[in-house]
């Protein structure tokens, strides 16, 4: 558990001085003793596709009055902890309209119909992922 | 879809959720973390989460969730493009000593010593095959749906080859395997594991071993071939990386270099499996699986009757209690499967279908079980907690190699499902 922002960006290649050994064409030196021979090793990865960045969606001034959509992704546990969010709300910001949704499919498929029904009736989401 | 998001995930999983969210182009993507698991925890537990803080963030949890949908964006946060993310240099220089220690420390080895990639060691590979260096092989990812796919060439293949002992041999097998984009670390927190049937005349050729302690450490190709699986699924999808894209909570010691099956054709009286798929006996095909492990068959209902094990009776009852998720595979040895053939089973398909329609268990006992599921269909309606049914609704559910020495009559048996088949001819 030691990934950080920091590193996230240079994982990918968003840090000059990676992206400067991600494209050099010299070999990467590995630490060793003073006097003993080099040889060269080959890499083994193999190649990652090109990441298109996605901005983030404008934020909402404030949450009064909107409607947020609590989406669980069916991990065990997920719809009720997003219950005790709902509750939350409603002791703690009781203008905020809440509507609980199962998301279909496995955790990492698309629900094209939910979301839809979320981009015409909603203002945000909290999704939550069980476990 | 254009709105404001602020995703929720336990800690447990926070370096896959982060490193996910920038591969998918958000790279700051606000995500906020509960403790772990929320699964079993009471309302008022739960509760607790939301007005404590967020253990990676220290913030108090609500507020932050609150703060992800309302706080205005970053120039950070909008920055749209593309970016390739690196994955090093394409040669490293240094000692032997150095290099075996830049290996380990930048995850690329299995943890044990390697054959470093020289370019000579790589070039002999290359040999292997009459296919170009730079040819695509296939795409891997270590999840699929999660992780988007990485693909790699012959040349990439052969320093993973090369890497985990394989010698010029091996390497059409090894590439079969790669062609295939089959991850043998897949990343689920159920610590899966793969297997690899071998079968046709590329056993001999790289003599394999198929008879006494093929599945264990006694021949090199059965082992360094399943090595090279392991080591690809590290570096050729960027997989294999505890805690962000491999997520197994307690690993599984297969994972090592896999289970390579060389099917024993020479002492089963069945036709061989690459047969049962429809290949001819001569062509050499490697066949896949998929699932939880492999347990030994040794103390199961009927073999401890005299004279004769009743083997098929032990096989039933060993994989009544199996997650019907994955189906069964069933490593006979050859003793067992002859005996199984005097007990009449003349094809695999007959044991199939005797053990698909005599192996049950009831609608209650598979309501209590994790990863099994009840019948679907206009059936199912009609069922009640006493109705017995069958483990698994098709008879291919099971599936049989022959393999192992003749010392002893045993089987053992993995709750693994078939996935598919290959040629290894096909990259020589």
């Amino acid at each position: 558990m030691n990934i950080n922002r920091r590193k996230i960006l240079t994982m990918l290649g968003m840090s000059p001085a990676l992206l400067a050994d991600a494209q050099g064409k010299q070999a990467k030196t590995a630490k060793g003793a003073a006097g003993a021979p080099k040889i060269e090793a080959l890499n083994p990865r193999g190649m990652p596709p090109p990441i298109t960045l996605v901005p983030m969606a404008p934020r909402l001034s404030s949450l009064d009055g909107k409607t947020i959509y609590l989406v669980s992704d069916g991990f065990p546990g997920a719809d009720v902890f997003l219950n005790q969010i709902k509750i939350w709300f409603s002791k703690n910001m009781p203008s905020v309209i809440t509507e609980y949704r199962l998301k279909a499919g496995g955790f990492a498929d698309d629900d094209p119909k939910l979301f839809a029904e979320i981009k015409a009736k909603g203002n945000a989401v909290i999704m939550a992922i069980g476990h | 879809m254009g709105l404001p998001a602020a995703p929720i995930v336990t800690i447990a999983f926070k370096d896959l959720a982060l490193t996910n969210a920038a591969k998918r182009g958000m790279p700051l993507q606000r995500i906020s973390f509960t403790p772990h698991p929320v699964w079993g925890k009471t309302d008022e537990q739960m509760y607790g989460y939301l007005e404590g803080n967020d253990p990676v963030s220290g913030k108090q949890f609500m507020k932050e969730v609150v703060d992800s949908l309302t706080r205005p964006l970053t120039e950070d946060e909008k920055k749209s493009g593309t970016v390739t993310p690196p994955v090093g240099a394409p040669t490293f220089a240094g000692t032997v000593d150095s290099l075996q220690q830049y290996y380990l420390d930048n995850g690329m080895t299995d943890f044990m010593p390697i054959i470093l990639p020289t370019q000579e060691k790589v070039e002999a590979m290359l040999k292997g095959t009459s296919h170009q260096p730079d040819e695509i092989v296939g795409k891997m990812t270590p999840a699929q749906g999660a992780f988007p796919p990485w693909s790699y060439t012959v040349r990439q293949v052969a320093v993973n080859a090369v890497m985990a002992g394989a010698t010029p041999d091996y390497f059409p097998t090894i590439l079969a395997i790669a062609s295939t984009g089959i991850s043998a670390l897949f990343s689920s927190t159920n610590s899966l594991v793969s297997a690899a049937v071998v079968n046709g005349p590329v056993r001999d050729k790289l003599q394999m071993n198929s008879g006494v302690g093929a599945m264990g450490p006694f021949n090199q190709a059965n082992a360094v071939i399943g090595r090279a699986w392991t080591l690809m699924s590290k570096n050729l999808d960027g997989g294999g990386i505890a805690g962000e894209t491999y997520m197994g909570s307690q690993g599984n010691i297969i994972n090592y270099n896999n289970l390579i099956i060389p099917e024993n054709e020479k002492d089963s009286p069945w036709p061989p499996f690459h047969v049962q798929k429809g290949f001819k006996p001569a062509e050499s095909i490697i066949s896949f699986f998929f699932g939880f492990g492999i347990q030994q068959g040794q103390g199961g209902r009927g073999l401890g009757v005299k004279p004769i094990p009743l083997y098929h009776e032990a096989m039933s009852y060993n994989v009544a209690p199996f997650a019907s998720l994955f189906g069964a595979l069933f490593l006979l040895d050859p003793l067992v499967a002859n005996g199984l053939g005097d007990l009449g089973y003349k094809t695999k398909e007959q044991l199939a279908d005797w053990l698909q329609k005599k192996t049950t268990v009831t609608v209650k006992d598979v309501k209590s079980m994790l990863f099994s599921g009840l019948p679907r269909g206009p059936e199912a309606a009609s069922l009640t907690d006493d109705s017995v049914i069958p483990k698994w609704a098709r008879a291919d559910a099971y599936n049989f190699v022959v393999v192992g020495g003749q010392t002893n009559p045993y089987h053992q048996v993995a709750n693994m499902s078939y996935r598919l088949s290959v040629s290894i001819d096909k990259w020589v």
